[in-house]
């Protein structure tokens, strides 16, 4: 859905991005982490086509971002980190304005402010004023106006920050409705934790480098491979040597009561691999598929990628 | 409608306002009106012109100042620069929407004036009236143009009240101008003449069009819509052709006023160009790159506006070289202190070269403030220095003013020229290569 080749931003004196390619999947949430001045937010104002970068390519849904950047607009939503509202409209008026400003035929706009609303349960404050709604419910609406064109890619800059943990939770099931209803999003935070609950990918920038770009395991159902954790109430020196040779497992750390494997296959094989366990008389205290923790996979990429993270 | 126009609507007009702005404007005028009733329309045809001029002048202006500098200040720019709105609608949707409930008040006085004016002066008085219309438009306008182009450089400035005293400053301008004009009942205009009241009409609706074109312009970059760098030299051959109108005499060879007053012209839009645009390093890599492309179209999209009044000051300094003989021949040539048409461009050149060797130093931070200040000692402060010196070989050198001989300007300028265009090239070919 969106193609970035050699793309480069420069700031006076400083090079926000350097020789950045990547790719991200159509249907997908990408988690995109790093720390303050990684380059995420000019990396989302360049796809959006807010800033012109000094060299390089974006391509959206096919279209090229710097040559046609209208034409992308029509496809995408934006929620900047710094958003604002018109303070002294209403919540009917901000979508409306929102759907008619974005080329939404006028007798197509009512149906879009109603389900908007809906889906962001802005519905019973349709009549209040903007400037009288709270953090999360504002986070909302901007939202709203950003999704409100039935947009294909939604680029989310640090969606979250300032929200308390319902708003937070509920902004997560929010954005697994939208990646249900087949839009595709890029969602910034130096908070990892926050997206670990809904992202399938993760992409990691430090220094305006791609340090990572890969799916996250386990965000996958159908997923080839699953991480799986085993714990056994009683040591049994077996344990190492039994998993080693189990077709399709991968160790990554074994001792007598504890292992870590990669296992190829699908929830049968995993199914048919306890009770074989069970079977060899393994006491079995947890058996389990281990989901990727992005904060982890974050630190690592970045341990993996020493020149990147210190140039 | 224009969504962009009915968001203004929404947030200009209430029930209230809608009722009571009539209501309190009726109150005002029957109060002056029944105060003095012997010259009653005289009084009123007065007082109804002055509101519309406060109302819609000073008001609108700051409405339409706040356009642009709100959307700055409340961080909805992004979301206007990403909608579908076509550049015209947002034009005039944040022009006429921004300013609506002073239009809606300034209307009610203009009826009121061109009721009472029609009452004692005639048919006449509209061509004033529409005058006034069209001078609030200009107003609106450039200061949306003026907003949008200077938000490029330093967004701050724009977000922190804009540059609306530019647009108070031109107010006063106008008074001044309309002051002195109004003492005049004709005024010659390329040996046409024209009755001053019409000639007002004239301006006010050439300077509004241009000022709506130009905020259209800049509204066309602000979303993304790029545009091949004409539209400014066009105005600067416009303004060059309406003020050699106004300048020139009937004696006047005709050619050489309008290419002297257009080379002025130039140089002055210039200037403005250069200290009002980016001019940092990005914006020579930029170009540097659609020329490795060969995107010729992409490079002259840009194209930063100086280079063409730059071209042009040159194009009119040799037109007015070529046709010049008499140096003291018009008044005109006055302006030029002496310098020949040609030493003009040449140290513009020089100003050109100085400035951007200055902008594209490593500390981008004081770079515009240092070139502006070694602008001012090389034009100024030294050539005085050396003046009141006595030391008048050291000033000719620095300021070569020879109305015996010009011709050595335009010698010395060009060896100031390219010093300062070497020392430009080096520091660009550095900066590129860091």
């Amino acid at each position: 859905m969106i193609e970035i080749s050699n793309l480069t931003f420069d700031y006076p004196g400083h090079r926000a991005l350097d020789d950045v390619s990547l790719k991200v999947q159509s249907g997908s949430v990408t988690a995109l982490v790093g720390p303050n001045g990684a380059g995420k937010t000019t990396l989302m104002r360049c796809i959006a086509g807010l800033e012109s970068p000094l060299s390089g390519t974006i391509h959206v849904a096919g279209m090229d971002v710097i040559e046609k950047p209208r034409e992308v607009h029509r496809i995408m939503g934006y929620l900047s980190d710094f958003f604002g509202l018109y303070q002294e409209l209403t919540v009917a008026q901000c979508l409306e304005y929102a759907a008619a400003s974005q080329g939404l035929p006028s007798n197509a706009i009512h149906d879009a402010i109603i389900l908007t609303a809906r889906q962001l349960d802005l519905s019973d404050r349709l009549q209040q004023i903007s400037g009288s709604l709270s953090r999360g419910l504002r986070q909302r609406l901007a939202i709203g106006q950003a999704i409100i064109h039935g947009p294909k890619v939604l680029l989310l800059d640090e969606p979250a920050s300032g929200l308390d943990p319902e708003a937070r939770a509920s902004l997560a099931m929010l954005f697994r409705q939208l990646q249900t209803s087949g839009m595709t999003l890029l969602v910034s935070s130096h908070i990892l934790a926050e997206l670990d609950e809904y992202s399938t990918h993760m992409l990691s920038l430090r220094n305006g480098r791609v340090l990572e770009n890969r799916a996250i395991s386990g965000s996958q159902p159908a997923i080839a491979q699953r991480r799986i954790r085993l714990k056994l109430s009683l040591a049994d020196a077996r344990l190492v040597d039994w998993i080693a040779n189990k077709p399709g497992a991968t160790i990554i750390k074994a001792d007598a009561e504890n292992a870590e494997f990669d296992l190829q296959g699908d929830l049968s094989v995993q199914s048919l691999l306890l009770r074989e366990l069970v079977i060899a008389g393994f006491q079995v205290a947890s058996f389990a598929e281990h989901k990727e923790n992005l904060q982890q996979s974050y630190l690592q990429s970045v341990a993996a990628n020493p020149i990147a993270s210190h140039s | 409608m224009n969504p962009e126009f009915k968001r203004n609507l929404w947030l200009v007009f209430t029930p209230q306002r809608l009722i009571v702005t009539p209501i309190l404007l009726t109150l005002v005028f029957v109060s002056i009106g029944m105060f003095n009733q012997d010259q009653i329309a005289t009084n009123l045809h007065g007082l109804a012109r002055i509101m519309f001029t406060f109302i819609v002048w000073f008001w609108g202006l700051r409405n339409a100042n706040a356009s642009i500098t709100d959307e700055l200040r409340e961080k909805t720019w992004d979301q206007q620069r990403m909608s579908a709105l076509q550049p015209w609608a947002m034009t005039w949707g944040k022009l006429f929407g921004a300013t609506a409930f002073a239009w809606y008040a300034g209307l009610i006085c203009l009826a009121v004036a061109a009721f009472f004016g029609w009452m004692t002066q005639g048919e006449s008085v509209f061509i004033n009236l529409l005058t006034l219309v069209l001078t609030g438009i200009l107003l609106h306008a450039a200061s949306i143009a003026l907003n949008l182009h200077t938000s490029q450089i330093e967004s701050r400035t724009v977000q922190q009240g804009g540059v609306g005293w530019f647009g108070l400053f031109a107010l006063i301008l106008l008074w001044v101008m309309g002051a002195r004009w109004f003492t005049v009942e004709a005024v010659n205009w390329w040996g046409m003449v024209f009755s001053t009241p019409s000639f007002l009409l004239f301006s006010s609706l050439l300077f509004a069009g241009f000022a709506v074109f130009a905020a259209w312009r800049r509204m066309d970059n602000a979303l993304q819509v790029r545009t091949l760098p004409w539209a400014w030299p066009l105005f600067a051959v416009v303004l060059a052709v309406y003020l050699a109108g106004l300048i020139g005499d009937a004696d006047d060879n005709t050619l050489i006023v309008f290419s002297t007053t257009a080379l002025l012209v130039a140089v002055a839009m210039t200037y403005i160009a250069l200290i009002s645009e980016p001019t940092g390093l990005l914006v020579w890599q930029r170009l540097k790159r659609r020329q490795e492309l060969g995107d010729w179209r992409g490079f002259l999209e840009r194209l930063p506006l100086w280079p063409s009044t730059l071209v042009l000051a040159f194009v009119f300094a040799m037109l007015a070289s070529a046709n010049l003989t008499d140096w003291n021949v018009t008044p005109t040539l006055n302006l030029f202190f002496g310098l020949a048409p040609l030493g003009v461009a040449l140290m513009l050149l020089r100003d050109v070269c100085v400035f951007l060797f200055f902008t594209l130093a490593p500390n981008a931070k004081r770079a515009f403030s240092a070139a502006l200040f070694y602008l001012i000692v090389i034009n100024m402060v030294l050539p005085f220095l050396a003046q009141v010196a006595g030391l008048s070989s050291l000033r000719y050198l620095l300021l070569p003013i020879d109305l015996a001989n010009p011709w050595n300007g335009v010698l010395i300028m060009s060896i100031h020229a390219i010093i300062a265009f070497g020392l430009f090239r080096w520091r660009l070919s550095h900066a590129m290569k860091d």
